[in-house]
């Protein structure tokens, strides 16, 4: 299953994917087409593959099938240009670096093992900080921040690595309303300067507010394309209405 | 006047023997080395796998010295393989079956730790085990000590030459993965690392100390700093002079001098943990229950926004 959604050569390109755990399939002979400059938020019941798809985008799963492209370029030459962003959970807050510090982080890649950081990355990490209104918190350790400010600093780093597909595993979650607002205005300003975000979600309510394009996932492909129309009634029946990948049982003959 | 002078006579005393010479001079670079590695360790979250790794090096050591009898290069190459094989078998066996890696690790290191005492009274030549466990700084041989010069350079050069990535790596694995990071190369890298540290302050201070110049000084570092290149340094400077200091203590007030070198890096710690000006025991509780600074600040911030209920969003 797969469609296109416009002309141009799309940013990333999904075909026939299939990411199991231990034989299982996560995710089930998936096709997609995503262009630059959408916020592409993932939705689907619990277990219907959206963090494996994720990840194996991010290059952290290896495919059982089929391949990702970004930008043309095979996954493996295209490290640079994703930012995958951890779940809150996984990250050690307590870790002895300030917001500021994050952010270089992005540049690492710009520079050499023991190279001192140039103008341009000097200004990049400027520019990240105030894109996401961080400046004014530069100094602070990342625990000193509220959960939107955490976000946008991570945001920030990937603006900083010159990242052009952000991939965010449920940013909303545990957010508070206000937090939720500063992280959705960041998505927003990532969007309209060009970029990919590729999002899961959890709740439908505001889907409509935040992405733009949807994607229904239930182990395959459900739905995908301008966010009401994938998110109809029947689109969401079939997804949570039936078991988790009802496909037929078929081998995979080894590559 | 003239018992100041007296004082600075005594005072350099210790640096007249020529033991006590090598025994500051390893001291310096071991103390920094260590320092330094353990930053890494701590962020890693493997203060206790190091634990455990100095334990295996026992075996090692005591197979080595069936060999190749006690020449410093074969030892260091008999604890080095002991305890990386606990490492990497560890690893094996929490990856193929239910047991927990910490699980794994622990009983190998106890069964190679039981295995070397057996295996020491095999060997043909006398291996004293209270030096292994305590060290013997002042009888460090040549050999030892060339051995430790070198172990403990190239794990400060390869440490400060691969700061970045083990940075990345430490901060998030995952990330540092998708973003092209060989995650596998640079954590194996590092059990390496710390296994040659810990060989390197062997002799000198021994299995059951070598933890503490090791964990102590970075523990220090991490409660006093917020940015991870002062810790590393801050760490190896601390670990560096508690470790001549230590000595020095040792030679005055004459007891062993492995002991006065933790716990004067545990004074240090000690002070960090009541006093750190940020993460301080008493220094948080003598500054009041939350910043109104902040607090205002935000709540200013916030005015903006109409939902928003004062007092959610703080944090402490």
């Amino acid at each position: 299953m797969s469609a296109q959604l416009s002309d141009a050569r799309p940013m990333l390109t999904i075909e026939d994917l299939t990411v199991s755990y231990h034989r299982v399939p996560a995710i089930h002979h998936l096709g997609l087409n995503l262009d630059a400059g959408h916020c592409v938020g993932l939705f689907g019941p619990n277990g219907a593959g959206k963090s494996t798809l994720l990840k194996a985008v991010a290059g952290l799963l290896p495919a059982e099938t089929g391949r990702i492209q970004i930008e043309g370029k095979e996954l493996s030459k295209a490290a640079p240009l994703i930012a995958y962003l951890p779940q809150r959970e996984s990250v050690d807050w307590d870790f002895p670096v300030t917001v500021q510090g994050l952010v270089e982080m992005g540049r690492y890649h710009h520079v050499s093992l023991l190279g001192s950081f140039t103008k341009r990355d000097e200004e990049a990490v400027r520019q990240s900080l105030e894109l996401f209104n961080l400046h004014p918190l530069a100094k602070r350790q990342i625990k000193e921040l509220s959960g939107g400010q955490q976000q946008r600093a991570f945001l920030a780093r990937a603006w900083a690595q010159e990242a052009d597909l952000y991939l965010l595993d449920e940013p909303f979650a545990g957010l508070d309303r206000t937090s939720a607002e500063s992280l959705a205005t960041a998505l927003r300003t990532l969007k309209e300067r060009g970029k990919l975000l590729l999002v899961s979600h959890h709740a439908l309510a505001e889907a409509e507010a935040l992405f733009d394009t949807a994607i229904l996932l239930n182990g395959e492909l459900i739905a995908y394309g301008p966010t009401p129309e994938t998110l109809s009634p029947i689109h969401l029946e079939c997804a949570y209405g039936t078991a988790v990948f009802s496909g037929e049982h078929h081998n995979h003959s080894r590559s | 006047m003239s018992s100041l002078i007296q004082l600075f006579h005594s005072l350099c005393e210790p640096f007249d023997y020529a033991f006590m010479q090598r025994a500051l001079l390893s001291c310096a670079l071991l103390g920094f080395t260590n320092g330094f590695l353990g930053t890494f360790i701590i962020l890693r979250r493997q203060a206790l796998l190091a634990d455990a790794l100095s334990h295996s090096l026992l075996p090692g050591l005591a197979v080595a010295a069936m060999i190749v009898g006690l020449s410093p290069g074969g030892l260091l190459l008999g604890g080095l393989m002991a305890a990386l094989l606990v490492a990497l078998g560890g690893q094996l066996m929490a990856r193929n079956s239910r047991l927990k890696d910490e699980t794994a690790v622990a009983s190998l290191y106890i069964i190679a730790f039981a295995l070397g005492i057996v295996l020491i009274r095999f060997a043909r030549v006398k291996i004293d085990l209270t030096h292994f466990l305590f060290g013997n700084i002042l009888g460090l041989a040549n050999g030892d000590l060339w051995i430790a010069y070198g172990a403990a350079t190239l794990t400060l050069s390869l440490l400060v030459l691969f700061q970045r990535p083990l940075l990345l790596v430490l901060f998030d694995a995952a990330v540092a993965r998708a973003s092209g990071i060989n995650v596998g190369w640079i954590e194996t890298g590092l059990l390496a690392l710390t296994v040659l540290g810990l060989v390197a302050s062997l002799q000198a201070v021994g299995v059951l100390l070598s933890l503490g110049l090791l964990i102590l000084p970075a523990a220090t570092a991490y409660l006093l700093t917020n940015s991870f290149t002062r810790m590393l340094w801050s760490g190896a400077f601390l670990g560096m002079v508690s470790a001549v200091g230590g000595l020095m203590l040792s030679f005055f007030a004459n007891i062993p001098s492995g002991p006065c070198i933790v716990l004067l890096l545990a004074l240090f710690l000690g002070s960090a943990y009541l006093f750190s000006p940020r993460y301080g025991v008493v220094s948080r509780a003598l500054k009041g229950r939350h910043f109104h600074e902040e607090s205002l600040e935000r709540w200013e911030g916030h005015q903006g926004h109409d939902h928003q209920v004062p007092g959610t969003d703080f944090k402490h």
